[in-house]
């Protein structure tokens, strides 16, 4: 009960003061209200409208101010318009929250899933043809960011084979699942590859390290088999580095698969915030980056449960301390 | 743990695996050597090409040398748009009209009838330029950080670990936009001061410290306690010239295979941002923006247009990476990388 209540104090720390930087980062952002107002009112507004504007929404005000109202209106849930097309921010983000979810569930679940059988493989029969063909590919893979992975898959699958429709257009699971997984078909496999071949190096590496250990050698000379062996026995103590990255990467997938989603035209959190901090919408940009901000949090707390389940040493060391 | 059930089977091909050991070994390395140095010739080529892409047979000669204007002497000729690369025989579009110049072939031409070859020289220009600064600075700023955080620790560490802490809290690419955002000015109508080079080079400078920072900061601590610090400091040695004289040796292997795998990110890196549009402006190549303006004719069959430039991005930053891969294996530092 402690341990919950200290990492709630922990979380809204981290919370306002991430929220606070921001919203005194945005601020500084050269062209600042004259953004604002050449989009809301088109280009050569007078002294006056400009001024009308910045009133209106509520920009005039000191710093502290509007961050505080910006809290208030987070908290009570009322989120506001859009500075320039007046539309609900939470329908904004509401529209955003379930694409970037799915981008990074499927691309985590895709990655880890092709990762773990061949990095286990791979460390088994270290250097065999199998094992060589894999970190090979691995580091070759590692190489290819989004977007040069992104227009090879679109020439594979969409524009030769005419299999996946490109743009593939976003329909939600419970209309249409067939659609829904043809549209992230392709952006799924592209945020999956690079994942791929780091799960797959860093557990593989942490894997030939486990079955060094005495214990291997004892389940193996007590006859356990092979599949046992590896999956109960060495893969649970290997899975540390390959779980930090992995929780790593959720809170990264969340915010950061901008060009992914830029190349399929998927409207996610990260088009939204970057095309907030284009467009200067102050608060759109906070409203992001809190529930980004929560998003890791939340993350990082299930992974520290997800450490005492890998290793008991942690559980033990936390019942004490 | 070989499997004796497989030696044991007659129908199965007996694997004499003892003996196959060594030739296998020797294998391996002549095939590690062969990319090594297929990594040199591709990065030496590329950073020819990219120093003397003024006089590459394919850009006009008297091109000044304000690459700006070099870029816009590439001049567009609808004409020759979109033509595929002559070994290419499987594309579909029309195939050139007749008087074009052959070297449009290497790699085709985009929607403007520009030299995709010439274009993704240039590029590696820009890229080059711009990560190979970023990550010098980012190397010298991050080694002086953590050397002093390592060395001195107390409340100099914990101010540069909250700061470094803060830096990596925020996802690298919203980080990036947000900093190039911060450093261009939008008021200024001259095209050519509006997008410069250095705002970019100092968001990646601000990206690569943190990580930076603490590689180093990590190794000091270990070599701290070694015991020719140690006897250097009870001989009065100041703490400037621990640092730099008995410290500072000992890590730079360490950070050399470090600075090329940073390398690599940050060419990934300036390719985001010029795929966003946030690199250096439109005329100038960059390989993130030609793959950007690849992506609609994609759609129609101009393929090559994005993966041009992308297979020659890829295969550079494939050498970085190996390169940097060889030297790690070399001072045998993988540890302290990951």
């Amino acid at each position: 009960m402690r341990y919950v209540l200290r990492k709630l104090a922990q979380t809204i720390f981290v919370v306002v003061v991430v929220t606070f930087l921001t919203s005194i980062a945005l601020r500084f952002l050269p062209g600042g209200t004259d953004v604002i107002v050449a989009l809301k009112t088109g280009p050569g507004a007078t002294k006056e409208q400009a001024e009308a504007v910045i009133k209106e929404l509520g920009l005039d005000k000191p710093l502290i101010e509007q961050y505080f109202s910006w809290m208030g209106n987070f908290l009570t849930g009322n989120w506001g318009q859009t500075f320039q097309t007046n539309q609900s921010i939470a329908a904004e983000v509401k529209r955003g929250l379930p694409v970037s979810t799915y981008l990074m569930v499927y691309g985590q679940f895709l990655a880890l899933a092709l990762a773990v059988p061949t990095a286990v493989w791979s460390a088994y029969r270290q250097n065999s043809r199998f094992d060589r063909a894999a970190t090979t590919s691995a580091f070759a893979m590692l190489s290819m960011p989004n977007f040069i992975v992104a227009p090879i898959l679109i020439l594979l699958f969409s524009v030769n084979t005419k299999f996946i429709p490109y743009p593939s257009t976003y329909t939600s699971i419970w209309d249409n699942p067939m659609d829904h997984f043809k549209a992230f078909f392709l952006p799924t496999l592209t945020i999956a590859i690079p994942l791929y071949a780091g799960y797959m190096r860093v557990l593989r590496s942490d894997m030939i390290s486990t079955l060094q250990n005495d214990f291997i050698t004892t389940a193996r000379a007590k006859g356990v088999g092979t599949g046992q062996l590896l999956f109960k026995h060495a893969l649970r103590p290997s899975l540390f580095s390959l779980v930090t990255s992995a929780a790593v990467n959720i809170g990264a997938l969340m915010g950061g698969v901008v060009i992914v989603e830029q190349f399929f035209l998927l409207n996610g959190m990260g088009r939204l915030t970057v095309e907030s901090i284009f467009r200067r919408e102050y608060p759109t940009v906070q409203y992001a980056v809190v529930i980004l901000a929560l998003i890791y949090i939340f993350i990082n707390f299930f992974v520290d449960l997800a450490y005492a389940w890998i290793d008991p040493r942690v559980r033990a060391h936390r019942a004490l301390g | 743990m070989t499997d004796i059930d497989v030696i044991t089977d007659e129908n199965a091909p007996v694997v004499p695996v003892l003996y196959e050991e060594p030739v296998r070994k020797v294998k391996v390395r002549r095939r590690g050597r062969v990319t090594k140095w297929l990594a040199i010739a591709w990065l030496a080529f590329i950073t020819i090409s990219a120093i003397g892409a003024n006089s590459l047979p394919y850009i006009p000669n008297d091109c000044p040398t304000n690459s700006k204007t070099c870029a816009d002497a590439l001049t567009s000729n609808l004409r020759l748009a979109q033509i595929p690369p002559v070994w290419a025989t499987f594309a579909e579009t029309p195939k050139p009209v007749q008087g074009t110049p052959d070297h449009l072939g290497l790699m085709g031409t985009d929607k403007n009838g520009r030299d995709l070859f010439a274009r993704s020289m240039l590029g590696a220009r820009t890229s080059l330029i711009i990560a190979g600064l970023a990550i010098t600075f980012g190397l010298l700023i991050g080694t002086f950080l953590g050397m002093v955080a390592g060395y001195f620790r107390g409340w100099i560490d914990t101010v540069i670990e909250n700061l470094s802490n803060v830096l990596l809290a925020f996802p690298a690419l919203l980080l990036a936009i947000f900093l190039v955002t911060f450093f261009n000015d939008p008021n200024s109508t001259d095209a050519a001061t509006s997008r410069p080079l250095w705002p970019i080079i100092v968001a990646l400078v601000i990206l690569s410290i943190p990580p930076l920072t603490r590689l180093v900061r990590a190794n000091t601590i270990a070599y701290a306690q070694r015991d020719f610090v140690v006897a250097a400091r009870s001989l009065g040695a100041k703490g400037s010239r621990i640092l730099f004289r008995e410290i500072l040796p000992n890590i730079v292997p360490t950070l050399l295979s470090f600075a090329l795998t940073g390398l690599a990110l940050l060419i990934v890196a300036e390719g985001g941002l010029a795929f966003l549009g946030l690199s250096v402006e439109a005329p100038v190549p960059t390989w993130g923006a030609m793959i950007a303006a690849g992506s609609e004719p994609l759609r129609n069959g101009g393929w090559w247009i994005s993966l041009m430039p992308a297979f020659v991005m890829f295969l550079t930053v494939l050498s970085v990476n190996l390169l940097g891969d060889v030297l790690a294996q070399k001072f045998n530092s993988r540890e302290a990388i990951g």
